[in-house]
C-alpha cells in the first residue's frame, strides 16, 4: 500500500503545448511537455527565465488553458472542464502559494488560512487546522492582519492556506522569491514537513538552487521542453547541473 | 508635461467617461432648464405679438395695482373696471380710427360632448371671449364667427383634441349657467392652436356680455388705426376723449407688458429648476473630487517618477488641473447636448403633471452655451483642486514605493474643519428660517449646501462603524458578504466621500418627504378643526365657478346652510393680499372661526372687515379701528374692523361680507361652497340633492369632509412627486459615483481578486462580493442623508409652525422605502464593476513579472 501510493501520480501533463500569438509573433512557451508529479512528493521545476516553468505550473493548476495536450489532476482531465468546473477544482483539489499578493489584506491570518473553505462554504476540521497552524508556527499571530505580519510570516500563512483544504496538489510559484534567506528556509522547511509528515504533494517553481535543494526531484525546463531531471538533489548538485545545462 | 497629461487622459477613456457623466448630467439639467424656459418665453412673446397683431391701440380702465398672476385662476387675472358701452362710439369717432371693437372676456368651460368631461389643459385657463370683427385677436381657421347667441367659435387645439368640427353641438359653462351651442367656426392665434394651453370659446359680443355679466359694458376696446397713422399719436388722441378712469395705450405696450408678466412667472420656474440643477452639479462635484482623489492615489508611482525626472510640484499640480479642465470642458459640451433632450423631458414631465409649457423651436441662446460650459468646467476644476494639491505633494521617492500616498490631512484638522463647516451651515439655515433676513431662500440654500459639505467632511469618522453596522447581516453568512463588508470598511474616507454624493440626494428627498408629511398632517388637523360643513364644493383643479350653483343649492329643501366663498386680490397697507368674501350668516354654521375679539356677525354691516390675528398683530390693528382697502373696481374704501380671528385655513388674512365683495369686485365667481344637510335629512339624501344640482356644473366637484381632506393631501403628493422626479437626477449622478469608485477600487485590488479567483472563488461569488460593498456604500449614504433630511425637515416645520404647519410627522414607511431603494440602486451600481471584477483574467491579475 505504502509503495503503491508513493508511485501514485497526483498530476500529469501529456504533450502539453502552449503557444502565444500567431505567425511571426508566435511564441512557443511549452513544446509538447509530458510530465508526472508523484503523490506525496516535493517536486521543483527549474529553468532560466522564459523557459516556460511558470506557464507549465499555470496550465497544470487550471489557471491557464493549454493550446493542445491534456492535463490531469488525479483522474480529472482539466482540458475538458468548463470555467466553473475549473474554479471548483482549484477550490477543492489545488492549493496555491504565490510570490506576492498571497493574502487578502482585509482578512486576519486565520481567516486567510480558511479562505478556500470559506469560499466553499465549509467549516474547517479543527484538528487539521490546528495541526497546520502549529506546523507553520503562527498560533500567536492568527488574529493579525497581513500588514501586521513579516514577509516570511505572510508566506507561511499562504502555505497554511494552501494545505488547509487537504488539496490533491499544492503549486508554489517562487514562494521564497521575496524573502530573506532565513524566512525562505523556514517556509521551505514547512513545505518539506508537509510532504514528509502529512503526505502532501507539492510542485514548486523556483530558480533558487537552495530552494530546489529541499525537493525530492527536480525537473529542468529550457525553451519549453523538459531537458533534464534530478532525484534527491542538494543545492551543490543543482548548481553543478545548472552550470552544465548552460554550457 | 502637457503631452503626458493628455496621454494619461486618453489612456483612461472609460474612467474619463464615468467621471464626466456626473458633470454631463448636471450641466444637461442647467442647459435643459435654460432652453426650456427660453423657449417658453419666446413662445409667449410671439403669442402676445400675434394676439395684438391686428390691433394698434387698446382702451382699458386704469388699474390701481397689478394683481399679478393668481394661482390656478380660471379667468383673466387682471381685475379692471368695465368700460361703459357708449365709450366705444366715442372712440370710433376719433380721427384716425379705422375700426374699433368692444371686447369682453370671462370664464367659459367647454364640455366634451362624447365624454361629458370638462375640457381643460392642465391648469391652463378656460377662456371665453367676444368676437372682435375688426381687430381679429383670433383668426378664423375655418367656418365663420358666431352669428347668433346659440353659436360659438372654438380654438383649433380643442377642436382637434376633442374631435369637434363645425356644426358640432357643445355645452359651455359660464357664470350665467350652462347652455348648448353649435360650433360655427374654428380659430387660431397666429401659428398657435390655442392660447398657451388655454382653451378659448368665442361668442358674439351681446351674448358674451350677457354671459359674463357685462351688460352695457366692455372690458377692452381694441382699435385699428387708419393707414399711416402713428400708434402712439392715435393712443394720445383717443386718450383725450376718454372719460376719467380709462386710458388708451398702444397694443405694442400691452403685448410687451403681458410678455413681461409671463416672463416673470417663467423666471420663478427657471429659478426653481436651476436649484435642482445645482443640486445635481453639487453632487457631481463630490464625484469629481472623489474620482480625482482615487486617481491621484493610484498614480502615485507615476507622479513620483515625473518628480524624480525633474518635474516641479507646480507642474504636477498643473497637469492634474489641466486634466480636470479638459474633462470639465468636454463633459460640459456633451451636457449641453444632453440639455436639449432634457428640455424635452422636463416639458413632458410638466405636461404630465398638468402644466403645459408651449414650445416652438428650441431656443438655444448664446447665454445658455456660455453658462453651461462655464458652470460645468468651473465646478470640475474647483472639485479637483484638493486632489491636485495632493498630487503636487507626492515626493520623488514615492516612485519607488508600492503603496499610495499616505493620507496627509490630519484627523484633527479634518474634524475641526468639518465641524466648523457643518456648524456654519446649520447656523445659516437657522438664521434663514428664523432670523427673517431679506434673502432667506438664498441663505437657507447656501446653509444647506454648507451643512452637506461639513457632513461629508465628518462622515469618514462614522463611515467605518456605520458600514460595519449596515453590513452586519452579511458578516457571517458567506465569504463574499464578509469580504464585501470589509472592503466597504477598509477605506472609510473613500467610502464616506462616495456615499456623500448619495447622502445629498437622499437628504433632500427625505427633507421634502418629512416636510410634506408634516404639511399633510397639519392640513388634515386644520381641516378637521375648521370644517363643519357636510360637503365642500370646489372647482375642478380649484378653478372658480359660477355663483349660480350656490343659488340653485339654496333652493333645495334637503340642504341647510349653503355658504359660498370667494376670493380676490386687493391692496391693504401697501401690499397686495387676498380678500375673502363670505356670508356671515352661514359661514359660522359651515366652518369654525375662532374669534379673538369682535364677531363674524359684525360683517352684516357691509363696511366691516374681519382679519386674522397675524395681520392684526403685525399692523397693530384692533377691533373698532378703521383700515383703508384699495380695489381695482371701486378704488379706495374704508372698512371698520369688526373682529379678529385665529389663523384660518380658508379665510386667509382678510374677510368681508358677500355684499361688500360684490360692490368692490367685478368677477363674481365662487371658489368654494360649503353645504350642510338640513336638520333631519340623511347625509346621502343631501348628497343626492347636491348631485342633482351639480350635474349642471361639470366643472365642480362635490366632496364630503374626508374626500376634501384627501384632495388636499393629493395636491401635496403631486408636488412631492414632481420634486422627487427632479431630485432623481442627483440620485442617479451619485450612483455613477458609486460605479466610478467601485471600478477604481477594483482596479486597485486586481491582484487580490485574482488571488481569490485562483484559490477557488467563483465569478458569482466575486460579483456578490462587489454587490455587497456597493449596497453598503449606498445604504450608508441613504442613512446619513435620512438623518440630515430629518433634521432639515424638523427645522423647516418648526419655522413654519406659526403659519399653520404645526405638526411634525415622519413618513416612516417612505424612509424605509428610501433605504430599500438605495440598496437596490446599489445593486444596480454594482452591475458593471462586478462584471468587470468577475471577468478579470486570473493569470494577469496574479502575474508579477
Amino acid at each position: 500500500m505504502q509503495t503503491e501510493q508513493r508511485t501514485d501520480v497526483a498530476a500529469r501533463a501529456v504533450d502539453l503545448t502552449k503557444q502565444y500569438g500567431s505567425g511571426d509573433a508566435r511564441v512557443v512557451a511549452l513544446d509538447a511537455v509530458s510530465v508526472e508529479f508523484e503523490r506525496a512528493a516535493f517536486t521543483a521545476i527549474m529553468g532560466p527565465s522564459g523557459s516556460g516553468k511558470s506557464t507549465l505550473l499555470h496550465c497544470m493548476a487550471g489557471l491557464d488553458a493549454p493550446t493542445s495536450g491534456t492535463v490531469f489532476i488525479g483522474d480529472i482531465d482539466l482540458t475538458s472542464l468548463s470555467e466553473k468546473q475549473l474554479t471548483l477544482l482549484r477550490r477543492e483539489k489545488v492549493g496555491f502559494v504565490f510570490q506576492t499578493f498571497n493574502l487578502v489584506p482585509t482578512l486576519t491570518a486565520a481567516e486567510n488560512i480558511t479562505l478556500p473553505l470559506d469560499i466553499a462554504g465549509e467549516r474547517p476540521e479543527t484538528a487539521w487546522f490546528d495541526q497546520v497552524v502549529d506546523t507553520v508556527g503562527l498560533r500567536d499571530r492568527l488574529s493579525h492582519r497581513p500588514s501586521e505580519l513579516s514577509g516570511g510570516q505572510q508566506q507561511r500563512v499562504a502555505g497554511a492556506r494552501a494545505l488547509v483544504s487537504r488539496p490533491e496538489i499544492v503549486y508554489a510559484d517562487e514562494p521564497t522569491g521575496n524573502l530573506d534567506s532565513r524566512s525562505g528556509a523556514e517556509l521551505l522547511g514547512f513545505l518539506r514537513d508537509a510532504v514528509d509528515e502529512h503526505r502532501q504533494t507539492i510542485v514548486m517553481v523556483t530558480h533558487d538552487p537552495t530552494a530546489a535543494g529541499y525537493a525530492d526531484r527536480i525537473v529542468f525546463l529550457a525553451d519549453g521542453r523538459i531537458v533534464n531531471e534530478m532525484l534527491e538533489p542538494t543545492a551543490q548538485k543543482v548548481l553543478d547541473r545548472m552550470k552544465s545545462l548552460e554550457e | 508635461m502637457l503631452r503626458a497629461t493628455i496621454k494619461s487622459l486618453l489612456a483612461r477613456k472609460l474612467r474619463l467617461l464615468l467621471t464626466a457623466l456626473a458633470i454631463v448630467l448636471g450641466v444637461g439639467f442647467v442647459a435643459g432648464t435654460l432652453v426650456l424656459t427660453d423657449t417658453a418665453t419666446a413662445t409667449f412673446d410671439r403669442l402676445f405679438g400675434d394676439i395684438y397683431a391686428g390691433t394698434d391701440v387698446v382702451v382699458q380702465a386704469h388699474s390701481a395695482f397689478e394683481a399679478g398672476i393668481a394661482e390656478g385662476s380660471g379667468g383673466p387675472t387682471e381685475e379692471r373696471n368695465p368700460i361703459p358701452e357708449q365709450v366705444l362710439e366715442q372712440v370710433r369717432g376719433v380721427d384716425g380710427v379705422r375700426g374699433a371693437d368692444g371686447d369682453v372676456a370671462g370664464y367659459a368651460q367647454l364640455i366634451d360632448p362624447t365624454t361629458d368631461d370638462t375640457i381643460q389643459n392642465g391648469q391652463a385657463p378656460t377662456l371665453g371671449n367676444s368676437w372682435d370683427p375688426n381687430t381679429t385677436t383670433a383668426t378664423l381657421r375655418a367656418g365663420k364667427p358666431p352669428p347668433s347667441s346659440d353659436q360659438v367659435a372654438i380654438d383649433a387645439a380643442t377642436a382637434a383634441d376633442h374631435h369637434l368640427s363645425i356644426g358640432s353641438r357643445v355645452r359651455v359653462i359660464t357664470q350665467a349657467g350652462t347652455s348648448t351651442y353649435t360650433v360655427s367656426g374654428i380659430v387660431g392665434f397666429g401659428d398657435s392652436d390655442n392660447l398657451a394651453g388655454a382653451t378659448v370659446t368665442i361668442f358674439d359680443l351681446a351674448t358674451a356680455q350677457r354671459l359674463f355679466g357685462r351688460e352695457g359694458t366692455l372690458d377692452h376696446i381694441y382699435v385699428v388705426a387708419d393707414r399711416g397713422v402713428n400708434d402712439t399719436q392715435l393712443a394720445r388722441r383717443i386718450d383725450a376723449v376718454l372719460p376719467k378712469g380709462f386710458e388708451a395705450v398702444t397694443a405694442t405696450d400691452v403685448a410687451t407688458q403681458q410678455a413681461q408678466n409671463t416672463a416673470q412667472a417663467l423666471g420663478f420656474l427657471r429659478t426653481a429648476l436651476l436649484v435642482f440643477a445645482f443640486v445635481s452639479l453639487f453632487v457631481g462635484a463630490f464625484i469629481i473630487f472623489n474620482t480625482f482623489n482615487i486617481i491621484v492615489t493610484q498614480r502615485t508611482q507615476e507622479l513620483g517618477l515625473y518628480r524624480a525626472i525633474g518635474a516641479t510640484s507646480r507642474q504636477v499640480l498643473t497637469s492634474v488641473l489641466i486634466e480636470s479642465l479638459v474633462t470639465g470642458l468636454v463633459a460640459s459640451a456633451v451636457g449641453l447636448g444632453v440639455g436639449l433632450l432634457l428640455a424635452k423631458g422636463l416639458q413632458g414631465l410638466f405636461s404630465l403633471l398638468g402644466f403645459d409649457l408651449p414650445t416652438t423651436t428650441m431656443q438655444i441662446r448664446p447665454r445658455t452655451v456660455v453658462v453651461s460650459l462655464l458652470v460645468g468646467t468651473a465646478i470640475t476644476v474647483v472639485a479637483s483642486v484638493a486632489p491636485a494639491r495632493r498630487a503636487a505633494r507626492v515626493a520623488p521617492i514615492q516612485a519607488l514605493r508600492e503603496s499610495g500616498i499616505v493620507q496627509s490631512v490630519s484627523v484633527v484638522r479634518r474634524a475641526v474643519t468639518g465641524g466648523l463647516v457643518t456648524a456654519t451651515g446649520i447656523g445659516l439655515v437657522l438664521d434663514g428660517l428664523f432670523g427673517g433676513p431679506s434673502n432667506a431662500a438664498a441663505i437657507v440654500g447656501f446653509g444647506a449646501a454648507s451643512t452637506f459639505l461639513g457632513a461629508a467632511l465628518l462622515s469618514p469618522f462614522v463611515a467605518r462603524p456605520l458600514a460595519a453596522w449596515i453590513g452586519a447581516p452579511f458578516r457571517s453568512r458567506t465569504i463574499s458578504g464578509k469580504l464585501g463588508r470589509q472592503n466597504a470598511m477598509r477605506n472609510p474616507r473613500r467610502t464616506a466621500s462616495t456615499s456623500a454624493a448619495l447622502m445629498i440626494g437622499l437628504g433632500l428627498v427625505t427633507f421634502i418627504a418629512v416636510f410634506a408629511a408634516s404639511l399633510k398632517a397639519s392640513v388634515s388637523a386644520i381641516l378637521d378643526e375648521t370644517i363643519r360643513a357636510d360637503f365642500i364644493l370646489t372647482g375642478t383643479q380649484f378653478t372658480p365657478f359660477s355663483s349660480r350653483l350656490a343659488q340653485d343649492l339654496a333652493t333645495r329643501p334637503e340642504l341647510g346652510a349653503v355658504s359660498p366663498f370667494r376670493q380676490n386680490a386687493a391692496k391693504i397697507a401697501g401690499g397686495v393680499v387676498f380678500l375673502s368674501g363670505v356670508d356671515p350668516a352661514t359661514i359660522v354654521r359651515t366652518t369654525n372661526i375662532q374669534m379673538v375679539s369682535g364677531s363674524v356677525a359684525s360683517l352684516d354691516n357691509p363696511s366691516t372687515i374681519i382679519l386674522s390675528r397675524n395681520v392684526a398683530r403685525s399692523h397693530g390693528w384692533q377691533t373698532g379701528d378703521t383700515i383703508s382697502v384699495l380695489f381695482n373696481k371701486s378704488g379706495r374704501q374704508t372698512f371698520t374692523i369688526g373682529g379678529v380671528y385665529e389663523t384660518n385655513e380658508f379665510l386667509n388674512d382678510y374677510a368681508v361680507s358677500l355684499d361688500a365683495y360684490d360692490r368692490n369686485f367685478t368677477g363674481l365667481l365662487d371658489s368654494i361652497v360649503f353645504v350642510t344637510a338640513a336638520d333631519g335629512v340623511r347625509i346621502d339624501r343631501a348628497r343626492d340633492a347636491i348631485a342633482a344640482v351639480a350635474r349642471n356644473y361639470p366643472n365642480v366637484d362635490v366632496h364630503n369632509q374626508a374626500e376634501f381632506k384627501q384632495q388636499s393631501i393629493d395636491q401635496v403628493n403631486q408636488i412631492l412627486v414632481l420634486v422627487f422626479v427632479l431630485l432623481l437626477l442627483a440620485v442617479i449622478i451619485s450612483l455613477f459615483g458609486i460605479v466610478n469608485t467601485l471600478s477604481l477600487s477594483i482596479y486597485e485590488r486586481v491582484h487580490e481578486i485574482g488571488l481569490l479567483r485562483a484559490v477557488g472563488m467563483s465569478r458569482v461569488q466575486v460579483r456578490r462580493m462587489i454587490r455587497v460593498e456597493a449596497v453598503i456604500i449606498a445604504v450608508l449614504g441613504a442613512v446619513l442623508g435620512i438623518v440630515i433630511g430629518l433634521v432639515f425637515g424638523w427645522v423647516m416645520q418648526r419655522s413654519l409652525s406659526d403659519v399653520g404647519i404645526d405638526r411634525f410627522a415622519v413618513p416612516y414607511g417612505q424612509l424605509v422605502a428610501f433605504i430599500l431603494a438605495a440598496a437596490i440602486l446599489g445593486v444596480g451600481a454594482a452591475i458593471f464593476p462586478a462584471r468587470r471584477a468577475a471577468r478579470l483574467d486570473v493569470l494577469a491579475a496574479i502575474a508579477y513579472e
